[in-house]
């Protein structure tokens, strides 16, 4: 069953080669997402019981444990959001005739690629295909981001492949020291399998390791969108078209802190220790975090200024994991899970703000919540939650991270990372609740109402999902959660 | 057989400061074919090795597929890329040539400090070779970000994929046969989406000059 996941891409994107009509092509996206949602359903199932999922194959295992399910069922829920919306985007699109059916049928096709690529990613146990799936990620979406074909998408296009392109090389840097740091350790036939090297992380040579770290955090951390080599993601994220601008923040960013972290597990275990990695992660998140404060406060575009937010997050993720205690890693997956949810949720009411009033600048949008009753509140919301306001669910995540760098009992760090939290709030609130109010300027006819009915339905659950998860946390999510953070401290 | 590998080892490094060294966009495809060529052999001797005593053919195959597709494909791609841009004469570097020369002697340097004493604890001899080879991988870096030109950077990107092969080969003897082959078809698809954008971008902004893909800001 499991494998259903790799499958069904696959198929999704052979017959999107193949289909030319675009209703059916709307079909067979939704069909093949659907199919996924339930194969991850059972995959859940069956790692909440049995802990891991493997299957041996001639080269490499397919493996699932806690911490992959996590990531994964975030991708294929929002892969099956996107699909829906996707529909009643595309059909914009085509009627204002900013895109061909061609390209419908090209967009669906790499929108799976990346799809594949991306569970193929979370889904193996061998750390050297996992980078080959990661890169495989980049290289789908490249197109992707490139999608409109002007000026300022190909300008973001090519700067997204070249910087993670070599970014992610620096990744591959690393894993050839670790694949050196555990030569006398692993035999060849099981090289880089994540398991073994975990399992047998004491033996490894130390010093290697840390160099090899290095060097996965840089690679990985420039996919992830860690100040200093964030500057691809702006531009990715603001050109790309706004569902596949979920898709990188909700799904490809997560992948790439996944990666990182499974090395960090490692490395963690080998040193006894989370002082070197929590160094190095606690550094890059802040330079993260305060890189976004600066740029939100002074943006002009509303989907850059989403992309900064993203920046801040994972910086925030990249904090917690780095204080690597119990709590703290808790709370970073759990504010990965609610971080993805709530900035879809963002970019998808923002593509609908951009179909309507064809501008990406703030100060051309006024009246957001007359003209797009549902968008207009879906991103008034997704506002409030994400700079971290009670009751959603990523001010619960944030307050867990807080507590865990206060109860480490390091003050400072507690201090500073507050206080650039609260800046990035009066930022967000500061440049974009202007436009939810006033009358739209005379000179744009714009006509009031939803035009994109499949999307409008699709922010309505991410609206509830987000506000439901920051009042109650499910059972099931919490022992996912839990084993997972077992799992990455250890014991 | 070490003999062999230190030679090589060196012609590589050599080989990229030719390319840091080259005028001319046909010079940097040239010097990147040859340089693919000694990284061939190199794989090629390896392979043959590992093929008389273990009875394994996985690196000899692996250079099969180099010299298919860094020595012989990947330069044609690249020639028929700059062919289809209509050929101009630009400065395509920031800095003089021997400013960028001295610049490469101190990666070299700065690269023996950060890695030579890692090779001594493993089983391995292979202080010099990593060292030659991850100044390559710097090396490719520094091309990169001293060139103006788009296809200066496909080709930077490749030197660094270059050179973290070698590195791999010299510290590991390569990655398990499947991860080689994955990197394999990672790279030549990166190499034919940069390809199209690069012809992309010439029609739009009439140049390949990465300074005028200068829009998006803050």
């Amino acid at each position: 069953m499991g494998l259903v996941l790799w499958i069904a891409p696959v198929i999704a994107v052979i017959l999107s080669r193949i289909v030319n009509n675009t209703k059916q092509l709307h079909i067979i996206s939704v069909c093949a997402s659907f199919i996924m949602l339930l194969a991850a359903g059972f995959v859940t199932n069956s790692v909440v019981s049995y802990g891991t999922l493997t299957y041996k194959f001639f080269v490499s295992a397919f493996y699932i444990d806690a911490v992959s399910i996590i990531v994964l069922d975030i991708t294929i829920t929002i892969g099956f959001l996107v699909s829906i919306y996707s529909i009643g985007y595309l059909d914009e699109e085509l009627k204002h005739k900013k895109t061909t059916s061609k390209k419908i049928k090209f967009y669906y096709s790499m929108m799976y690629v990346f799809i594949f690529s991306m569970v193929l990613a979370l889904t193996v146990n061998n750390i050297g295909i996992m980078w080959v799936a990661i890169e495989a990620t980049t290289l789908a979406t490249a197109f992707l981001v490139g999608f409109n074909n002007d000026e300022h998408a190909l300008e973001a296009a090519w700067k997204y492949v070249i910087i993670c392109s070599v970014g992610i090389a620096m990744a591959l840097v690393g894993i050839i020291f670790l694949h050196l740091a555990s030569i006398d350790v692993v035999s060849n036939e099981n090289a880089l399998q994540w398991d073994l090297l975990y399992n047998n992380a004491k033996d490894l040579n130390s010093s290697v390791l840390r160099l090899s770290f290095i060097f996965i955090l840089i690679g990985f951390g420039t996919k992830a969108g860690l100040a200093p080599m964030h500057t691809w993601l702006p531009d990715a994220h603001s050109q790309a078209p706004s569902p596949i601008s979920a898709l990188l923040s909700g799904v490809l960013l997560n992948g790439a802190m996944y990666a990182a972290l499974r090395i960090l597990a490692i490395v963690n275990r080998n040193l006894d220790d989370s002082g070197f990695t929590g160094k190095l992660m606690i550094a890059f998140g802040l330079l993260s975090i305060s890189a976004a404060a600066v740029f939100i406060i002074t943006q002009k575009d509303y989907k850059r200024l989403l992309a900064y937010s993203s920046i801040e997050h994972m910086g925030i993720i990249a904090v917690a994991f780095g204080l690597f205690t119990p709590l703290s890693v808790f709370a970073g997956f759990f504010h990965m899970i609610n971080h993805s949810f709530t900035k879809s949720m963002l970019f998808l009411a923002s593509g609908n703000i951009l179909q309507k009033y064809n501008t990406r600048k703030i100060s051309k949008i006024r009246g957001l919540l007359k003209i797009l009753p549902v968008s207009g509140t879906a991103f008034l919301i997704g506002l409030l939650a994400v700079s971290g306001t009670p009751p959603f669910s990523i001010f619960a995540s944030e307050v867990n991270v807080f507590l865990s760098i206060f109860s480490a009992e390091h003050y400072i760090l507690g201090a500073v990372f507050v206080l650039l939290l609260a800046f990035i709030f009066a930022g967000i609130a500061f440049t974009l609740f202007r436009v939810f109010y006033g009358e739209p300027q005379e000179s744009q006819y714009i006509r009031r109402g939803e035009t994109n009915k499949p999307g409008t339905a699709v922010l309505i659950v991410l609206m509830l999902i987000i506000a439901g998860t920051g009042l109650y946390m499910p059972g099931l999510l919490k022992d996912l959660i839990t084993s997972a953070q077992m799992i990455i401290i250890g014991g | 057989m070490e003999n062999y590998y230190d030679l090589l080892s060196v012609l590589i490094l050599l080989s990229s400061f030719v390319l840091v060294a080259n005028k001319k966009t046909n010079a940097y495809i040239k010097t990147f074919r040859i340089q693919s060529a000694f990284i061939a052999l190199t794989a090629g001797i390896m392979g043959w090795s590992s093929a008389v005593n273990e009875g394994k053919y996985d690196i000899l195959i692996v250079c099969a597929i180099i010299v298919a597709l860094k020595v012989i494909y990947i330069p044609h791609l690249l020639n028929k890329t700059y062919g289809n841009i209509e050929y101009r004469i630009e400065k395509d570097f920031f800095l003089n040539i021997p400013i960028l020369i001295i610049i490469c002697c101190g990666l070299v340097v700065f690269s023996y400090f950060s890695v030579s004493n890692i090779g001594t604890l493993t089983g391995f001899h292979i202080n010099h070779q990593v060292v030659n080879s991850f100044s390559v991988v710097l090396i490719g870096f520094f091309f990169m970000i001293s060139r103006k030109k788009a296809i200066g950077q496909i080709i930077g990107y490749l030197v660094i994929e270059n050179g973290i092969f070698v590195t791999a080969m010299f510290s590991t003897h390569g990655m398990p046969f499947i991860v080689d082959i994955g990197i394999f078809i990672d790279m030549i698809t990166a190499v034919m989406i940069m390809g199209i954008m690069v012809t992309r971008i010439n029609v739009k902004f009439e140049s390949i000059n990465i300074d005028k893909l200068s829009k998006l800001k803050g």
